[in-house]
C-alpha cells in the first residue's frame, strides 16, 4: 500500500510539475527561487512520503508543501534585502515578461500573505473551497471570508488606480 | 472580473525553465534509492535467518575456531589486561581493529565469551564463532554498502570533497549488561552512521547455570507472554501519560511480542525487552526499554 502511494506521489509530481513552478513563479518572480522553491518541497514530500494516509489526500498535502516553501523563500529573501539597508523593502522585482500591463499583480502583491494565497488557489489553480481549506489549514467560512474580502480590496484598488490613470 | 481573467492568462503563460524537470528528476531518483536501500534491508534480514541456522551446524565443527581463539596475540593481551569480574566466565574483546578507505571509517570491536572456571563443562566455542562471522560479515557488508552509495554519490555528480564531508562510518562494537555468576548478558551492536535501514542488535544472554542462552520463558515461566504484553501495555500508558509518544496500533505500533523479541538482562537479573528505533515509536525515541518485573508491576496488583 505504502509503495502503491509511493508511486502515485511521484507520478502526480511529474504531472504537475509546471502548475508547481509558475505558482512558486508568481511568488518569488525569479527563476532561480522559484526553482529551489520547488526543488526543495519535492525533496521534502518525498521524504515525507509515509505519512500520506490516501491518494486523494495527494493534492493538498503537496500543495501545502509547496505553498509553506514559497513562503520560506520570500521570507529569507526580506530578510537579505532588510539587512542589506535597502529603500523601499517591500517592492518586489521583476523579470522580464511578466510585468507588461501587470498592474493588478502588483495590487495583488500588497495583499495579506494568506489572501494572496488563497486568491491564487482559487483563480490560477481553480480549486474548490474545500481544496484550499485543506491546504491552508483555515477552517471553510475563514478562507470564504478572506477571498472575498481580498476580492473586494483588488477592486477597490484597482478603480483608484484607474481614477489617477484618468 | 476582466482583468482577474488578464492576470490568469499572463500567469499562465509564465515561461518554464527547462530545468525545472532535470531537478524534479534529481530528488526522485535521490528518494528512489534511499527507499531500494530500505526494502534491501529487509530482505537481508530475512536471509540472515536462514544463515543463523547454517551458522549453528558449523558451531558443531568448532574446533577450528578454539585454535585460533587461543593463539591469537590480541587475545591473549586483552585476557592478561582484564580484571576478572564474577568467577565463571567473562567477556572481553576478542579482535579490535579501524581501518579508512575511501573516506569510509571503520571500527571494529569484536567480543569473545571466555570460561573462566575449567570445570564447568560450559561450551561457548559455537556462540564465539557466531558472534566473530556476524560482526566479521557485518563490517564487510557495511563497507560494500558505504562503498557502493560513494559510486552512486560521485556518478550523480558529487565531489570527493564533499564525500568526504558525509564523514561515513561504520562501527561494530559491544556493550556488557550483567556479567555474574548467573548470567552473561551482552549485546553487539553494528551501525552505519548514514543510514538507520542496516542498523543491528544481537543480544546475547547466557545462563551460566546451564550454559545456555537463556529464554523468557524460562525467566518468567510458561505465561511470559502474557506477562510481558500486560506490563508493556501499563508502561507505555504511564509513559504517554508523561508525554511520550507511541505509533497506535494502527500505525504499527505495539501489539504484542513474538518469540524472537530483543531483551537482556539488566543489573537486578530482570530481563528487558527491547525496541528498535521506529519499531513502535518515532525515530526520535530512539530504543525503547521496558523491564519486566515477574511479580507484575505494582499498579497491575492493585488492580487484580
Amino acid at each position: 500500500m505504502k509503495q502503491i502511494l509511493y508511486e502515485r506521489l511521484i507520478q502526480y509530481i511529474l504531472e504537475n510539475q509546471d502548475r508547481f513552478y509558475r505558482l512558486a513563479y508568481s511568488y518569488t518572480r525569479h527563476q532561480e527561487d522559484a526553482l529551489d522553491a520547488v526543488q526543495n518541497a519535492v525533496c521534502k514530500a518525498l521524504e515525507a512520503h509515509e505519512s500520506i494516509k490516501n491518494a486523494d489526500a495527494i493534492k493538498t498535502w503537496f500543495y501545502r508543501i509547496l505553498m509553506n516553501e514559497c513562503l520560506a523563500v520570500i521570507k529569507k529573501r526580506n530578510k537579505v534585502v532588510l539587512t542589506a539597508g535597502a529603500v523601499g523593502e517591500s517592492e518586489a522585482y521583476y523579470e522580464k515578461g511578466y510585468e507588461q500591463g501587470g498592474d493588478i499583480e502588483q495590487e495583488l502583491e500588497k495583499l495579506e500573505l494568506d489572501v494572496q494565497g488563497i486568491i491564487k488557489l482559487r483563480f490560477f489553480e481553480e480549486m474548490s473551497l474545500k481544496e484550499i481549506s485543506g491546504i491552508t489549514g483555515l477552517n471553510l467560512n475563514t478562507v470564504k471570508t478572506k477571498l472575498y474580502r481580498g476580492l473586494k480590496l483588488l477592486k477597490e484598488n484597482i478603480q483608484e488606480a484607474e481614477l489617477w490613470a484618468d | 472580473m476582466g482583468r482577474l481573467e488578464k492576470m490568469k492568462e499572463r500567469y499562465e503563460e509564465i515561461v518554464i525553465p527547462q530545468e525545472l524537470n532535470a531537478r524534479i528528476e534529481q530528488e526522485i531518483m535521490k528518494s528512489r534509492r534511499q527507499q531500494t536501500e530500505k526494502s534491501r534491508a529487509g530482505k537481508r534480514r530475512r536471509y540472515q535467518k536462514i544463515i543463523r541456522s547454517m551458522e549453528a551446524m558449523a558451531a558443531a565443527v568448532g574446533i577450528l575456531f578454539t585454535a585460533a581463539l587461543n593463539t591469537s596475540p590480541a587475545f591473549a593481551k586483552e585476557a592478561a589486561q582484564l580484571p576478572v569480574i564474577g568467577g565463571l566466565a567473562r567477556i572481553l574483546t576478542f579482535r579490535s581493529y579501524e581501518t579508512e578507505k575511501d573516506d569510509i571509517a571503520v571500527s571494529v570491536e569484536i567480543p569473545t565469551i571466555e570460561m573462566i572456571a575449567e570445570d564447568t563443562g560450559i561450551m561457548v566455542d559455537g556462540i564465539n564463532e557466531e558472534i566473530f562471522t556476524r560482526c566479521s560479515q557485518y563490517a564487510e557488508d557495511a563497507v560494500l554498502r558505504a562503498e557502493e552509495y560513494r559510486n552512486a554519490f560521485l556518478e550523480t555528480g558529487g565531489t570527493p570533497e564533499e564525500w568526504k564531508e558525509h564523514k561515513i562510518k561504520i562501527t561494530v562494537n559491544y556493550e556488557i549488561k550483567q556479567q555474574n555468576n548467573d548470567y552473561l548478558s551482552f549485546v553487539v551492536r553494528g551501525t552505519e552512521n548514514w543510514s538507520n535501514a542496516y542498523n543491528e542488535s544481537i543480544y546475547y544472554n547466557l545462563d551460566l547455570n546451564t550454559g545456555k542462552l537463556v529464554t523468557l520463558e524460562e525467566m518468567l515461566g510458561s505465561n511470559y507472554m502474557e506477562l510481558v504484553n500486560e506490563s508493556i501495555r501499563e508502561q507505555i500508558a504511564e509513559r504517554q501519560k508523561a508525554g511520550e509518544i507511541f505509533f497506535a496500533a494502527e500505525e504499527g505500533g505495539f501489539t504484542g511480542i513474538s518469540q524472537e523479541v530483543k531483551f537482556y538482562i539488566n543489573e537486578e537479573n530482570r530481563p528487558v525487552i527491547v525496541f528498535a528505533k521506529y519499531e513502535i515509536a518515532p525515530g526520535a525515541s530512539g530504543e525503547i526499554e521496558f523491564e519486566i518485573v515477574k511479580e507484575g508491576p505494582p499498579s497491575s496488583q492493585e488492580t487484580q
